[in-house]
């Protein structure tokens, strides 16, 4: 065990070298930064967030869907002179895209019919007093027989017992065919009202509602549970994160949860990783051993080395040598060492499988830090929400009063704790990022985890602010007079927070590329003061505007000093903080 | 018994299976389950088949006919679209099932099925790619299952 433990240690203290570098040899003092606020200069065409984030895509109720459904099956009963039944039966099959429909229909009608089973001349019941149904065999008088436009006559209760069994196998029953198998006439919703019980023609009219948004390429509904409405989507218009009604946010090309900017393979993968059994297995493969004689996981978390395995197995065995207890006693060291397993392991014996316990292990606790820390941010952000709704419910009024505020002066509130909702999704999607980041490309992971690093500080500050600050001004007897001064600050934070997520974001977006990787340097740094002048850092909007050797990281060559609380990069003259204040 | 409250439709079908059998094909019900059919299927001429018998079960659910009816090989079979445990591979056993189609048309269908494998659209895999690749030894090897299992003794 002893040496297990060193082992663990030892690797422990390498992971930490290459994650968090906690070293400070001297080479380490090299500093660069960003100068977020330098927006104006040379790339003014960057226009900022809130500009980018203009909707490319419409929420829709179910009254909205009705409306659009009876629009498109109105505009085709009319172009084409067809009925709306036949209208609807058209764009079902071209899934509801009127474009479709026009182009094949007037590149060759007949095709079009033949394909979608739509006669041109009905032909109606063969002309006899009593006529045989199809399925049932069964002879009835011709007004209790019916058929579609094929004119193939079956009994009214054979017509409800296909389509219920239809309607009960899913939306194919939207493209119910006449049941005889040699014809094709399409059987539409006229038909199904008119013959299928009332249970079934509700379910037809939903599947028929439901095609319209499932079958359609531009529209999904909106995945949260429960809610109802569906998202329009303008296709190949840049982003792909979706704000429903309900306010929940979604990716519109894998539905799931919004994760820019990471892509949609990394957040599968990751989800996979999550629930899959495989991290069960690595768990159990690491902290088990199976019962010699049952093979059944044991967890050792406490006690001697005498193991009896439960009921109905009791085998006693040795937890270190995986031997028959009898075996063991005083002349094997007693309960709390084995002999034979010192001498085994000396020969390598136990090398295998120790080794494989032990890399899984690494893995494991590999996972587990970026497991953990996306899931605290989920959390964090689940609990922002719930206090930006409360704020928006009771609390700001609360605060007018209070503070003899109008409410219109309070936005910057509920401003900060919008960018805090969004920062703490984007913060949690970067660990899944840096999860599946490779070891070996150093210069990026370190790049990664400076940018994240710096924008998870921000957002610390920022949250920190809009929770405990404010709670002050809740407190307070009347208004205060700093209330003016805490203003300036939550804005500012809130403004420098959305920089530094902006340059995250945009990071990423782009695969880190403006890191230079070349002779990517195999020291690690410390996330703070970056590098050993080995990365290069191309343009991106935050240029790098100091690289200068130094202990003093407050100032740059170009003489701007930046503020140890918000980073914001102040000119040489100012003695006070532009953007929150502080005291230089 | 559970037979007596049978459908018309079950009734007139069995009648005429046994009055006017296909050419090739006898189905008969059991005794003590009308709606369980033993049947026999003749491989059919210039097939691999041919001078085999196939026996067969076929089972009417209670769903039938707006459910197909539940068939299966019994003889051993080498064929791209049947597998092992004697399941075919017929569209019109799933989901191109009409109500107005009969046992005798899917008799027929399976009939057919023998006379023209379809190895792109396998249920036995091993079997359809013998099939693609070296069809004449994949037919001697139906030919030889034939004589082995479906000479009718």
């Amino acid at each position: 065990m002893d040496s297990e433990g060193a082992m663990l240690m030892h690797d422990a203290e390498s992971l930490d070298d290459n994650f968090y570098s906690g070293d400070d040899s001297d080479d380490a003092d090299v500093i660069m930064y960003y100068d977020f606020t330098d927006n104006d200069s040379d790339d003014s065409d960057e226009l900022p967030s809130h500009h980018r984030f203009q909707p490319n895509y419409t929420v829709l109720t179910e009254a909205d869907i009705c409306q659009r459904q009876e629009e498109n099956i109105t505009q085709i009963s009319t172009v084409l002179s067809i009925s709306r039944i036949a209208a609807s039966i058209l764009l079902r099959h071209y899934n509801w895209s009127v474009s479709k429909v026009n182009d094949e229909w007037f590149a060759d009608e007949e095709r079009v019919r033949r394909v979608v089973g739509l006669l041109e001349d009905p032909i109606p019941l063969p002309d006899a007093k009593e006529l045989t149904c199809g399925i049932c065999f069964e002879t009835y008088p011709s007004d209790r027989m019916s058929s579609a436009a094929c004119g193939h006559p079956f009994c009214v209760e054979c017509w409800q017992g296909y389509m219920n069994t239809s309607i009960n196998d899913g939306p194919g029953c939207l493209m119910l065919r006449c049941p005889d198998p040699s014809c094709c006439a399409a059987v539409g919703q006229d038909m199904i009202d008119l013959l299928a019980v009332r249970e079934d023609k509700e379910k037809y009219k939903r599947y028929f509602l439901r095609s319209f948004i499932e079958d359609n390429r531009k529209t999904k509904w909106c995945p949260a549970p429960g809610c109802e409405y569906a998202v329009d989507f303008i296709v190949g218009s840049g982003s792909y994160d979706v704000t429903c009604r309900c306010s929940y946010s979604f990716c519109w090309n894998c539905t799931e949860e919004a994760h820019r900017p990471v892509d949609c393979g990394t957040v599968a993968r990751w989800i996979l990783k999550n629930s899959a059994e495989s991290e069960n297995m690595n768990w159990i493969l690491a902290n088990s051993k199976p019962c010699p004689k049952c093979k059944r996981p044991i967890e050792k978390n406490q006690g001697c080395m005498h193991i009896t395995c439960t009921p109905p197995c009791k085998y006693e065995f040795c937890w270190l040598c995986l031997g028959a207890w009898s075996d063991h006693g005083e002349r094997t060291g007693g309960f709390y060492a084995c002999n034979r397993y010192e001498a085994a392991k000396q020969e390598g014996v136990y090398d295998d499988a120790e080794k494989r316990r032990e890399m899984a292990k690494n893995s494991l606790e590999r996972y587990t830090h970026y497991y953990e820390r996306w899931a605290t941010n989920q959390l964090s952000r689940q609990k922002a929400l719930a206090d930006l709704h409360q704020m928006q419910a009771v609390q700001l009024e609360k605060l007018s009063d209070k503070q003899c505020q109008p409410e219109s002066q309070l936005k910057f509130i509920i401003e900060a704790w919008l960018q805090i909702v969004e920062c703490r999704r984007v913060l949690k999607w970067t660990y899944a990022y840096g999860y599946y980041l490779p070891e070996y490309e150093h210069a990026k992971r370190q790049f990664f985890e400076y940018l994240q690093g710096e924008a998870e500080a921000g957002l610390e500050r920022l949250h920190q602010c809009a929770e405990k600050e404010l709670q002050g001004y809740f407190e307070a007897e009347g208004p205060s007079k700093e209330f003016n001064e805490f203003r300036t600050k939550l804005a500012g934070l809130t403004s420098v927070t959305r920089n530094y997520f902006e340059n995250l974001v945009r990071a990423l977006e782009n695969g880190l590329a403006d890191v230079d990787s070349h002779g990517a340097c195999s020291r690690a740094a410390s996330s703070k003061s970056l590098g050993s002048g080995s990365i290069k850092v191309k343009g991106i909007r935050g240029k790098v505007i100091g690289c200068r050797s130094s202990n003093s990281r407050n100032i740059d060559d170009s003489g701007h000093w930046s503020c140890d609380y918000c980073t914001f990069a102040n000119v040489k003259s100012a003695t006070v903080c532009q953007m929150c204040q502080q005291c230089r | 018994m559970a037979n007596s409250n049978l459908p018309r439709r079950i009734i007139k079908e069995t009648q005429r299976l046994l009055s006017e059998p296909a050419p090739g094909i006898s189905a008969s019900p059991s005794e003590d389950n009308m709606r369980y059919f033993n049947v026999m299927i003749l491989g059919p001429t210039q097939s691999p088949y041919e001078g085999g018998v196939f026996k067969l079960e076929l089972f009417l659910p209670e769903e039938y006919p707006m459910a197909a009816p539940k068939v299966r090989f019994l003889t051993k079979i080498y064929h791209p679209n049947i597998d092992k445990l004697g399941r075919i591979c017929l569209d019109i056993l799933k989901d191109k099932w009409s109500p107005a189609l009969q046992i005798r048309t899917v008799l027929l269908s399976i009939q057919a099925l023998l006379s023209a494998p379809n190895p792109d659209d396998p249920l036995s895999e091993n079997i359809a790619k013998h099939w693609k690749s070296n069809e004449a030894e994949a037919v001697e090897t139906a030919k030889e299952w034939t004589r082995l299992y479906a000479s009718g003794a």
